[in-house]
């Protein structure tokens, strides 16, 4: 990544439906809502919108021309990704590359999921997603009865904790955490307190995986709204930059939910002890050092995803992350806060547009009993390597 | 036979050869003509050399788990009868890695390392899944 976008492009307006579990509303109402209040948000009308980008459709989202035709937009640029979680960061990335490059005057992210009117999509008998024929993405094998997302983590967390000699317990240390930050979050779907028993207590769903391992099923929409820096300084609220991004890496070496080296598919087998240049190219590109990043917003869906990103990305040495987390420190008020309105295990499933969300209201100092002192420099990053910095 | 409700493996052109193999109590996987490099998945090329030259070799039908999990949700109504069910990576001793469900093996006895053989489960007229058991051989 070069450093030809740096600050070229900014996220100007955010708005949301709100978030529950078997919510009436269609995807499409709910996205409406959202598409409604970002707009508010940033000062600009339904017109001034001119492209999309869109990160899961149908059956779980809506399609950019569903939206379009739907919401009466005149759209001359369209990116869509496949119905798939891990298309997140390089939806937001389109984006902005379209308005730095001028395809696109505003872009909106529009991301809706309504997962529990599409319930067995994940891991039933209509996850057609795991019926690759080399199998699914996340190593589902559906023949031998692995057949959902969280049975690719379960793989990698297992061999994790018989490498480094972690325990469930030590991983409860997650989403104890991200539910100490939902607390704090009244548009949170579980606020409930939690504790390391509660998560030991929770029935074991798919070994070493407990219910509270796993991330919400909910509903819910946010919409971001993207243009360049340059017009964000006239709009109504405080520009918050795309400092630098990196994208997602696959290869031979590569699987979704582990770090490189772990040994899952077809991995080798051998941890690099610390992530190569090309892993950290993030930084440089946003020219923002890692020991700078206030708040780290990662994609939850199963726990041991987010010791594996603290590791790709070095923020711990390989091993190391689940000790770190023992210590609060990705708690509120932590060395690192991470997934400050409480992600996609406490907070909701909208495959990680929540936290982006939540980025720009800490970077506005607009997070309330969340909010990160003076920061100023916030990155997403994904086990699947890739990232974006923002910055105010 | 009853009639099998499970889902059943996609076979194509590329990966044909193994389902095959396996239905005449066989391991065998694509290794290449060139480099003599194993891989897996199947593809119509070798991903260390990018030679086409694909060969379909048997193996040892050995190996090591080397990771594994234990399902004990019903995602899939025609699991539900088997929960808890073990499913593992299996490190060939070729060094490609299978995703399988394991068998004849206590939960409590399933451990990253632990050595295993495949065993051949016919479980249709036309189908045969491979399975690893603990291994009972050297």
């Amino acid at each position: 990544m070069s450093q030809a976008l740096r600050d070229r492009a900014a996220i100007v307006g955010i708005g949301a439906s709100s978030f529950g579990r078997h919510l009436p509303e269609s995807q499409l109402a709910l996205a409406a809502t959202a598409f409604r209040a970002a707009l508010d948000d940033a000062g600009l009308e339904r017109g001034d919108v001119d492209g999309l980008s869109i990160h899961i459709g149908w059956p779980l989202g809506v399609d950019y021309d569903q939206v379009a035709q739907a919401f009466g937009l005149e759209i001359g640029f369209v990116n869509q990704a496949w119905t798939h979680g891990r298309f997140v960061t390089g939806s937001l990335q389109t984006a902005a590359m379209a308005v730095a490059c001028g395809m696109a005057r505003v872009v909106a992210c529009v991301n809706v999921l309504s997962f529990t009117r599409e319930r067995d999509i994940l891991g039933g008998p209509h996850d057609f997603e795991g019926y690759r024929e080399t199998g699914g993405t996340h190593a589902e094998t559906p023949h031998y009865g692995l057949t959902a997302p969280a049975g690719g983590a379960a793989l990698a967390m297992q061999r994790y904790m018989a490498l480094y000699g972690t325990s469930s317990a030590e991983l409860a240390a997650v989403p104890v955490s991200l539910r100490a930050h939902a607390r704090l979050n009244p548009h949170a779907v579980m606020r409930a307190p939690m504790s390391v028993a509660d998560h030991q207590a929770s029935r074991m769903v798919v070994d070493p995986l407990r219910l509270f391992d796993c991330c919400i099923v909910s509903d819910g929409a946010a919409v971001v709204l993207v243009t360049t820096a340059e017009r964000a300084r006239d709009l109504r609220q405080r520009p918050v930059l795309v400092a630098g991004m990196q994208g997602m890496a696959a290869g031979r070496n590569e699987f979704i939910f582990a770090p490189p080296g772990l040994g899952i598919n077809q991995q080798g087998a051998a941890r690099p002890p610390a992530p190569a240049a090309r892993d950290l190219a993030v930084y440089r590109a946003a020219d923002i050092p890692r020991d700078a990043i206030q708040g780290l917003y990662t994609y939850d869906a199963f726990s041991p995803l987010v010791l594996f990103v603290l590791e790709r990305f070095g923020f711990c040495a390989p091993g190391e992350a689940a000790a770190f987390v023992q210590e609060g420190s990705i708690s509120p008020g932590g060395a690192l806060p991470l997934n400050t309105s409480g992600g996609l295990l406490s907070e909701a499933h909208v495959a990680g547009w929540n936290s982006l969300c939540e980025m720009v209201r800490q970077l506005r100092n607009d997070a309330g009993p969340r909010q990160i002192a003076d920061a100023r420099a916030l990155q997403w990053a994904t086990v699947w390597g890739d990232s974006v910095i923002l910055r105010n | 036979m009853s009639a099998y409700d499970k889902p059943t493996p996609r076979i194509n052109p590329d990966n044909a050869p193994f389902w095959e193999s396996a239905h005449e109590g066989a391991l065998r996987l694509p290794r290449c003509g060139d480099c003599r490099a194993w891989h897996w998945p199947p593809g119509p090329v070798c991903p260390a050399c990018f030679s086409d030259r694909i060969g379909w070799e048997e193996t040892e039908g050995r190996g090591t788990v080397s990771a594994w999990t234990v399902v004990h949700k019903d995602w899939f109504p025609a699991f539900k009868a088997d929960i808890p069910y073990a499913v593992a990576q299996i490190e060939l001793v070729e060094g490609v890695r299978l995703t399988a469900s394991i068998v004849d093996c206590p939960a409590e006895a399933l451990r990253v390392g632990l050595p295993v053989e495949a065993v051949f489960d016919r479980v249709t007229e036309t189908l045969t899944l491979p399975r690893f058991r603990p291994r009972r051989s050297g």
